[in-house]
């Protein structure tokens, strides 16, 4: 059974259910670390798949090297989806998840 | 004294391949047993070569676990197609990365090497194989960079 959430506002009442409160979370892509992959590689592919900086795609490797995990993007679930396929296409060990 | 780089970028935008003869032969039998882990569910590096996208689910979206997989095969095609080539374009020089990073994780995982602990305890054989893909794949990156 849905929960309903009822939020009064000055215009008026607005209802929405927990569903769609759900969905509008947005999702990350989660790089993990492994320990083959050189570090090099990390930082040529997310300049690659995500246009970084070479300052911010080392930023972001070094947090995955130190630890264990970054978040190297946010928002919807399809471009999540969509990034971290290609992450894995290009051989990082990659997943999706949502913001809690 | 220096270390010759094993790939360079060239001024028209072409990444040279400095490999001799052993060095082309040790790319050209690996993209060739992943493009046969593509192809056959048997064979022993396919398990490795999938992970799930979204591990909260049972199961992953098939669109998007097809794209991967069309995806890793294209790019292991271009780069068996093209390991004899002494000069590569952007396009066939991502598809080396990316097939050498897959050999790299497979044989690894073939070999038991799934942390640091067992990369540690490796053999000296696994550790080879992984040490020259690593150089390959450094030479590679920093070329593509």
């Amino acid at each position: 059974m849905k929960t309903f959430v009822v939020n009064s506002t000055s215009e008026g009442t607005e209802t929405s259910t927990m569903d769609s409160v759900a969905t509008k979370r947005p999702w990350s892509v989660v790089v993990w670390d492994d320990p083959i992959t050189p570090m090099s590689v990390v930082v040529v592919i997310f300049r690659k798949v995500f246009g970084f900086t070479v300052d911010k795609a080392t930023h972001l490797m070094m947090t995955v090297h130190n630890e264990g995990r970054a978040i190297v993007w946010s928002g919807s679930k399809d471009l999540a989806e969509s990034y971290c396929v290609r992450l894995q296409s290009l051989g990082l060990q990659s997943t999706i998840e949502q913001d809690s | 004294m220096a270390r010759t780089r094993l790939f360079a970028r060239q001024r028209d935008g072409r990444i040279e391949v400095r490999l001799n003869e052993f060095g082309h032969d040790f790319v050209r039998v690996r993209f060739a047993d992943l493009v046969a882990a593509q192809e056959l569910p048997e064979h022993r590096w396919r398990a490795f070569l999938e992970q799930p996208i979204d591990p909260a689910r049972d199961a992953d979206d098939p669109l998007s676990s097809l794209e991967r997989q069309k995806a890793v095969a294209t790019n292991a095609e271009l780069a068996l197609l093209t390991a004899d080539e002494d000069y590569l374009s952007e396009g066939e020089a991502w598809s080396w990365l990316s097939s050498l990073q897959h050999v790299l994780r497979a044989a690894a995982f073939d070999q038991g090497v799934v942390d640091y602990v067992s990369l540690h305890a490796a053999s000296p054989e696994a550790l080879e194989e992984i040490h020259a893909l690593q150089q390959l794949l450094f030479d590679l990156s920093e070329a593509l960079n």
